[in-house]
């Protein structure tokens, strides 16, 4: 009797909150679980009519965002970039070579294209003026930061310059027209794919030219084909004036 | 407010809508959170050019806010998290459009969506949104006269249908009466805080107040800031339109929403209008024709708060048609439509509050006869209430002239007095428990109607997060759940005695549930000593803690819907973009194979699932964060 109650005070503390099922006093069931127990996957719903109508439209919506202007994905690499670029290492080759059903492939665009709409301009950052319409010029006198808008307005003003003369004439009736009928709207935005990735060019050879420039500069320093042309005029200067010594310093 | 996989999700419906380089940008921008144009660009190692489009891109589309400091000159830019969720809300919003105001505004709707905000004058200009009859399709000058011919056209089409395409200015005047589209404001393209610094500092800097001190100083600016903030973010465009209370093109939505109603009803509901408002200022605002077009130079964007209200009031109304007669929903309906041309968002405080600090919040009254306006005249109101003793007689009659099959119109007139109280009895089985719909109220002795919307959110709440428990745990967690949310903190004695449920039943299903963090238990010592034995454990339920972890879990669900939708579309891609070639596009049956067209068959319903679970997901985000 006394053990019994003995045993019975020894039970753990919080042991009636366990959550063992069994009576087993607090000894863990360490049998092994099965391998892949039955699991019933929850299966969604088919979509109700309503459902459907609202994701169709979701769809379509998105889809025509997608054909818009503003789409814009980030690494369109084709074998057109440059060698050895980080595009080019990139570049797909079994379905990223040129052919010729490529051009009723979708164009993707790197860029969205602001132009060919009206803006509120109040409701744009200042900075950004000069983007949303290129005749824009920023007063010089305006703010601490215009010169640096102002300097990038010349290595950018000539390009945009040349989109405003597809555009700008027109304005908005060239616009409506294009888009009355869809072929117009088709070749107006092919215009501007073709026109961006030359624009990208354009950006890339200045930064090329930078690096032709490094490059020559580097070349002053260091030029392997004058290496030895360099050494032996060092020695024949030196070689008649005190023979020995100057070979010595070269093989040092 | 932002958390890791809202943020995800967000980024996710960004790349989902808008590509890549937009999704970058806005990733960048929740990460460093408010970054000015160099740092910007640094962070996000795009070249200038890039991201000067695709800033500006954003900023039109309101994905970016951005902030012109007056300090130092510069411009921050900061990411927009709750137009980027609304991403995901647009099919829902133009579904709802579709059904209430017909396909043209669906399509405006969405034009106006895919432009982000656009001008009226804009909108004119846009093919997509001239008539489609064949005769002079938006000839930029012609404009004017097209719309002049169009007028006439317009007549005769609504005469028939209103799926014709009616037109540009009457059908923008519908939609921003109805508050779905507000005025663009430049504040708006500031954030919440920089605005209510930008607001106090100019409600401090006003001499009278800068006379002021201590407390009453911060008094009138708190109350001034409030006001100008108002009054700079107000784009509501609803105030001129409306007429005797009731947004333009409101009697179209509805002969529309009853769509079982012959179109010949529906015109005989026209012209009444006409002839009522003859009178009226806004009397040329027949359907067809508009002589006073919207400003031009106005420029309007979606207004979702506004679309929350409606879609608020669409669930109701779904939780009314679960237990009440088709009849009671639709003059249900009918009230919160006029309640819902009242309501501008839905509710007051920018976050739900929490559990039990929630105040009563009711909705503006609408008198009984309004509603009784509103109700469709021929519905059937008597058939789906139980004879009442007042008007037995009557009633009586008015069935058997139903059981004849005539058409009761005789009825109608012989009773017309009746038919505000039948309403009124019906809205009376809506107000009873359990879910209170609607409460009466007495107001200088007019019987008017008014629905308390914390409470039935509140509602809504509960009976997801119950949905949910029931799907995971089962009944028998249902009802201890259930016990605990009446009765509070519970001893585990107590709770097995109120639910009568077995000891064993109840440990495993609590601490199943307490594994999953629904119910927690609360430790209460009786002696210093913190004894186990000497200690009261409490299990208690709050539904406030498992609502925002469900928002998070929820908020994962959706983003891990859309990574599998990007996933499966990738491994899809070559042939996916061969389906999307302008050659293929349209003709799919001309160049696609049987196995391709029976692949792309798969492809859509699979994405359709993907996308409909997302919505569906939205619905629980939409009741838990929104409602």
């Amino acid at each position: 009797m006394s053990r019994f109650g003995a045993k019975k005070g020894r039970k753990l503390p919080g042991a009636e909150f366990s959550w063992e099922t069994g009576d087993a006093g607090g000894e863990p069931d360490t049998a092994p679980t099965p391998l892949f127990p039955k699991y019933t996957v929850p299966r969604a719903r088919p979509l109700t009519p309503q459902e459907q109508l609202q994701v169709d439209f979701y769809r379509s919506l998105r889809e025509r965002i997608h054909d818009g202007p503003y789409y814009a994905i980030l690494d369109g690499a084709t074998s057109a970039a440059k060698k050895d670029s980080a595009a080019r290492a990139q570049f797909d080759p079994f379905h990223g070579m040129q052919s010729y059903s490529g051009k009723y492939q979708k164009k993707k665009r790197a860029l969205p294209r602001i132009l060919g709409r009206q803006y509120v301009m109040k409701f744009f950052p200042r900075e950004l003026w000069q983007t949303i319409q290129p005749t824009f010029r920023p007063d010089a006198a305006m703010d601490g930061y215009v010169p640096q808008v102002a300097a990038i307005v010349g290595k950018r003003g000539f390009e945009d310059d040349e989109e405003e003369e597809d555009e700008g004439p027109g304005g908005g009736k060239r616009r409506r027209a294009d888009d009355g009928e869809e072929d117009g709207g088709d070749d107006g935005d092919e215009g501007g794919d073709v026109l961006d990735p030359d624009e990208e060019q354009d950006e890339e050879q200045l930064e090329d030219d930078d690096f032709e420039d490094d490059d020559d500069d580097m070349g002053g320093d260091y030029n392997a084909e004058q290496y030895f042309d360099g050494g032996d005029d060092e020695y024949g200067d030196d070689g008649f004036g005190d023979g020995g010594g100057g070979g010595d310093e070269e093989t040092y | 407010m932002t958390s890791q996989y809202m943020a995800e999700l967000c980024a996710l419906l960004v790349e989902d809508n808008f590509g890549e380089l937009f999704a970058r940008i806005f990733s960048t921008l929740q990460r460093y959170d408010r970054l000015s144009f160099p740092r910007l660009k640094f962070y996000s190692r795009l070249s200038d050019r890039q991201l000067r489009h695709g800033l500006a891109a954003m900023i039109q589309h309101h994905l970016v806010y951005h902030y012109t400091s007056l300090d130092d000159g510069a411009t921050y830019y900061e990411p927009n998290l709750q137009a980027a969720y609304y991403l995901v809300r647009s099919g829902k919003i133009l579904e709802f459009i579709h059904a209430r105001l017909g396909k043209y505004a669906a399509t405006l709707m969405a034009t106006i969506m895919f432009l982000g905000h656009a001008q009226v004058s804009y909108l004119e200009t846009l093919p997509e949104l001239q008539p489609e009859p064949p005769k002079t399709n938006g000839m930029g000058d012609e404009n004017e006269e097209g719309e002049a011919g169009e007028q006439l056209n317009g007549h005769r089409d609504d005469e028939y249908t209103f799926e014709q395409p009616a037109l540009l200015h009457p059908t923008l005047k519908a939609l921003a009466s109805h508050g779905y589209l507000i005025r663009v404001r430049d504040a708006q393209f500031q954030s919440y805080a920089d605005n209510a610094l930008d607001a106090e500092r100019a409600i401090k800097s006003r001499p009278d107040v800068k006379q002021m001190k201590g407390k009453k100083l911060d008094e009138t600016v708190l109350e001034g800031t409030l006001t100008l903030l108002k009054e700079r973010l107000d784009g509501d465009l609803t105030r001129g339109l409306m007429f005797n209370g009731l947004p333009r093109g409101a009697k179209l939505r509805h002969a529309n929403g009853s769509a079982d109603a012959p179109s010949k009803r529906a015109r005989v509901d026209y012209d009444d209008e006409n002839g009522d408002e003859e009178e009226n200022e806004w009397s040329d605002d027949d359907m067809g024709g508009d002589t006073t077009p919207m400003e031009l130079g106005l420029v309007v964007r979606v207004n979702y708060e506004k679309l929350d209200v409606a879609l608020r009031n669409r669930r109701f109304l779904e939780l009314a048609e679960l237990n009440s007669s088709s009849v009671t929903a639709q003059v249900y309906e009918c009230l919160l439509r006029r309640i819902e041309y009242q309501t501008k968002q839905c509710r007051d405080s920018a976050e739900i509050p929490r559990e039990g600090e929630e105040g009563e919040q009711y909705s503006v009254a609408i008198a009984l006869n309004a509603v009784t306006e509103e109700v469709d005249p021929q519905l059937d109101l008597a058939g789906s209430i139980g004879p009442m003793e007042v008007s037995q007689p009557i009633n009586r009659r008015g069935k058997r002239s139903l059981e004849d099959g005539i058409n009761g119109t005789d009825h109608e007139a012989s009773d017309k007095p009746s038919r505000s109280y039948e309403i009124d009895q019906h809205l009376s089985l809506l107000s009873q428990p359990p879910y209170n719909l609607t409460s009466k109220r007495m107001l200088a002795g007019l019987i008017t109607w008014t629905v308390e919307f914390r409470h039935l959110a509140r509602k809504l709440r509960h009976l997801e997060l119950e949905r949910v428990i029931e799907a995971r745990y089962g009944d028998v967690a249902l009802r201890v759940i259930r016990v605990l949310h009446a009765k509070g903190k519970l001893d585990e004695k107590r709770l097995q005695e109120i639910s009568l449920l077995p000891f064993k039943d109840l440990r495993q299903v609590l601490a199943s549930m307490q594994a999953g963090g629904f119910v927690d238990l609360q430790e209460v010592p009786r002696d210093a000593q913190r004894q186990p034995s000497r200690t009261i454990y409490l299990w208690f339920y709050d539904p406030d803690r498992i609502r925002s972890s469900m928002l998070e879990d929820t908020y994962k669900a959706m983003s891990r819907c859309l990574q599998r939708q990007r996933f499966e579309r990738n491994r899809l891609k070559e042939f996916l973009e061969k389906t999307e070639r302008s050659d293929v596009k349209g003709n799919e049956e001309r160049y696609l194979s049987q196995a391709e067209l029976t692949l792309l068959e798969q492809w859509k319903a699979k994405e359709a699932l993907l996308l409909g679970e997302v919505a569906r997901l939205d619905d629980m985000i939409a009741v838990m964060r929104d409602y």
